[in-house]
């Protein structure tokens, strides 16, 4: 009997080494979901979020499936290893173009035409220009979901007023504006792109300040890949904004800027204790402001938002503007009645009714806007005579935020420009 | 562990006992095979594989499966040392980059948690109040790096309203700073606050070796007249040198896998001037897309550890922890 043990012993743990690695092999599995539920993975936090939550309720309660919201600020590493495990979201709600072509050329995403949203229907909700930024070698992946302006700068009317200022038209008045602001004590701007995912608004910065001074012809090459960085125009760009984002004119200066949030730089404009007057970023500044920075604030008195002036008179002022695209990674009918939902109408009222957002969506009607902020945003949307797209959000990969990088580096050593803009085009370089 | 049984006896006695003998050591053997073998699945399953795997990705450029996609040789490593600034700056002074940001974090954490930890040991066993401090200096150890991050960005905050660092400043009358907005301080900031949150075990380890010594050799010194700094540095500090070693290289391996601190409080930033070895493979696997790339960093990594790791071991096997 006794020769017998070490048998049995070896056969107990050979048994162990077969279960741990079954084990090791089934969750590896991508994990099964209830039938009755999709995962939507998107960025947004906040009153950004409880915004779409709104939305998904609607859904949940028209066809009894249960969105499972992911909030991944930093989604491309989420994206990316989730992919990698074989276990992506059903689906996410992106706001690169640029990110959206690299995952279609890697076949992670579905074309909608074969999720049943054919592109007449698609046409008939969204015009060609907003289609062509969620496609991809001719296909279409990306619902555009929400929109929103990037060409607004947020100030206090009661201010204004207050100083006798005008609403800048160009360029050289919004220095002037600054410069008196300066002159009675008062700190100008806030700009927040620091830690930890907020240089994002100094690609804003630059985008508006291109638009207006190289033209739109030079701004889509730009940020296709069909013009170097190294472009003299790039260099006059990023210097004219160093004309503000300096030591003089922001709070705490050049890095009081790389040590601020984009919320914190609001809050420092609108919060309960101001401390800087303006503050430049995207048509949801408002929502976030209002609901989450200090409810107190009245849209039109203490807070309210101008056009970007112009810089070169000549380009006059294109619009810089974002979206987020919804895109599928997996083809199951949940995944097809959610993307079909969230291009209707209905969908569109009730997010634009929270004041966070734009509708692409062309049959939202502007009445659905909540308030005057909202709806001087949308105004502009629907007015602009040239709509120019997010220009990092159009570098491939994880350009987008490399090209941020750069700027951090270019407002802190203004006189090294030319070398920050060619090291920056070296590691772009055959990435389109 | 050997696999042979054990040496026959020399003289050939082949009977029934001298069977026995030799079936029983084999079956020893067997025994401490099987006793080993879970042990060893696991390793090789989760250490040794995927440790192999790493490095021959290194030597690709590697596809969005982590796929062994288009052999590069040694081409990652020689842009990683040469031709990458984020990773390794030597044009300028004083020279930037990962690596050398590690090395700051190395000479600055290192030597100061260690004189901070061993000072609060030595100091704590003096007071009647010791497990009070000892308690409150400790429970940052206990709190999550991901937390200890979040805490410290308020404490650093540019906003004097909200950051206690710039409002002590704002209240002495001096400039106000942005402790994670300068390149120049930014790392220090990071630095500091994981001291803060490392400190602890530094002082408990140590204040347990402390109350370990023989009293009797230190009571010996006092009755010989020996002050008490003459004590602490002639009798403690070479009594304590094992436990203050392990401590080091636990500080050591800390340093080089620094991670989540930086993740949360910068980025890496402003640009990409407070990122560490770890933080860049990271960023180079997850966010760039380039798993080859982050490989290489990662062998890297583990070619600066392993010396350290062996070192470690072979003095264990020399000494006795507590002498």
């Amino acid at each position: 009997m006794k020769r017998r043990r070490p048998f049995i012993a070896l056969a107990v743990v050979l048994a162990l080494v077969a279960a741990g690695l079954t084990a090791t092999a089934i969750s590896a599995k991508p994990a099964k979901r209830n039938a009755n539920s999709i995962e939507v993975l998107s960025l947004w936090g906040g009153s950004e979020k409880d915004a779409f939550l709104k939305v998904t309720a609607a859904f949940t309660k028209a066809t009894g499936i249960n969105v499972q919201y992911t909030s991944a600020r930093d989604f491309i590493p989420d994206i990316r290893t989730r992919l990698a495990a074989g276990n992506p979201p059903e689906i996410g709600i992106l706001p690169r173009p640029g990110y959206i072509g690299t995952l279609a050329k890697q076949g992670a995403l579905k074309p909608l035409s074969g999720l049943g949203l054919t592109n007449a229907y698609m046409k008939s909700n969204y015009s060609a220009g907003w289609l062509s930024l969620g496609s991809s070698g001719g296909k279409l992946y990306g619902v555009p979901a929400k929109a929103n302006s990037k060409s607004v700068i947020w100030y206090k009317p009661q201010s204004f007023k207050k100083y006798h200022f005008k609403i800048p038209a160009t360029w050289t008045q919004l220095l002037a504006i600054t410069k008196k602001y300066k002159a009675k004590g008062l700190v100008p701007w806030s700009v927040g792109a620091g830690p930890s995912q907020s240089q994002w608004t100094l690609t804003d910065w630059f985008e508006n300040i291109y638009a207006r001074t190289a033209g739109p012809a030079k701004y889509q090459a730009l940020f296709t890949g069909k013009l170097p960085f190294t472009d003299p125009s790039v260099a006059k760009a990023a210097r004219t904004m160093t004309q503000i984002i300096n030591n003089k004119y922001v709070l705490n200066g050049v890095q009081g800027v790389l040590g601020q949030s984009f919320v914190g730089g609001i809050t420092d404009v609108f919060g309960t204790k101001p401390k800087a007057q303006l503050y430049f970023e995207g048509g949801f500044v408002g929502g976030i402001a209002l609901q989450q920075v200090n409810t107190s604030l009245k849209p039109g008195k203490t807070i309210a938002s101008f056009p970007w002036p112009t810089v070169t008179p000549s380009r006059g002022r294109p619009i810089v503007g974002a979206a987020d695209f919804a895109a599928a990674f997996k083809d199951t009918p949940e995944v097809r009645q959610f993307l079909k939902y969230i291009s209707t109408k209905a969908a569109g009222t009730i997010w634009v009714s929270t004041g966070a957002v734009n509708s692409p969506n062309k049959r939202v009607s502007g009445k659905a806007y909540p308030n005057v902020l909202a709806r001087a945003e949308a105004h502009q949307l629907a007015t602009a005579k040239t709509f120019l797209f997010d220009g990092s959000d159009l570098l491939p990969g994880a350009f987008g935020d490399t090209w941020g990088f750069a700027l951090q580096d270019v407002i802190q050593h203004p006189s090294n420009i030319n070398s920050i803009l060619s090291d920056f085009q070296k590691k772009i370089k055959g990435q389109f | 562990m050997s696999t042979q049984p054990l040496p026959a006896p020399a003289a050939p006695a082949p009977d029934a006992k001298g069977h026995q003998v030799l079936l029983r050591s084999r079956v020893e053997g067997l025994k401490g095979i099987l006793f080993v073998l879970p042990a060893l699945v696991v390793l090789a399953i989760f250490l040794i594989y995927p440790a192999y795997y790493t490095i021959r990705l290194a030597f690709y450029e590697g596809d969005f499966h982590f796929g062994f996609f288009h052999y590069l040789g040694i081409e990652n490593f020689k842009q990683l040392l040469t031709n990458d600034k984020d990773f390794l700056d030597l044009s300028k002074f004083p020279p930037g980059g990962a690596l050398i940001n590690n090395l700051r974090w190395l000479i600055v954490y290192i030597s100061l948690s260690l004189l901070i930890g061993l000072g609060l040991a030595v100091l704590a066993v003096r007071v009647r109040y010791e497990r009070f401090v000892k308690t409150a200096i400790f429970v940052p150890m206990a709190i999550a790096a991901v937390a200890v991050g979040i805490i410290w960005l308020l404490v650093y905050s540019p906003d004097a309203d909200v950051g206690v660092l710039n409002a002590l400043l704002r209240g002495g009358g001096l400039h106000t700073q942005s402790w994670l907005g300068n390149p120049s301080l930014v790392n220090y900031a990071l630095i500091f606050a994981y001291i803060w949150a490392s400190v602890g075990f530094v002082m408990v380890v140590l204040s347990a070796a402390i109350k370990g010594l023989p009293a009797d050799v230190l009571e010996a010194a006092r009755v010989d007249g020996a002050n008490e700094w003459q004590i602490f540095r002639r009798i403690m500090f070479p009594l304590l040198s094992l436990p203050i070693s392990v401590v080091t290289i636990w500080l050591f391996i800390n340093v080089i896998k620094v991670f989540d601190i930086i993740y949360v409080m910068t980025g890496g930033g402003p640009g990409t001037s407070s990122r560490v070895i770890a933080f860049t493979m990271y960023e180079e696997t997850f966010h760039n897309g380039r798993p080859g790339y982050g490989a290489a960093v990662a062998v890297i990594m583990l070619v600066l550890i392993a010396p350290v790791m062996v070192l470690n071991v072979r003095r264990f096997r020399s000494e006795r922890v507590v002498a």
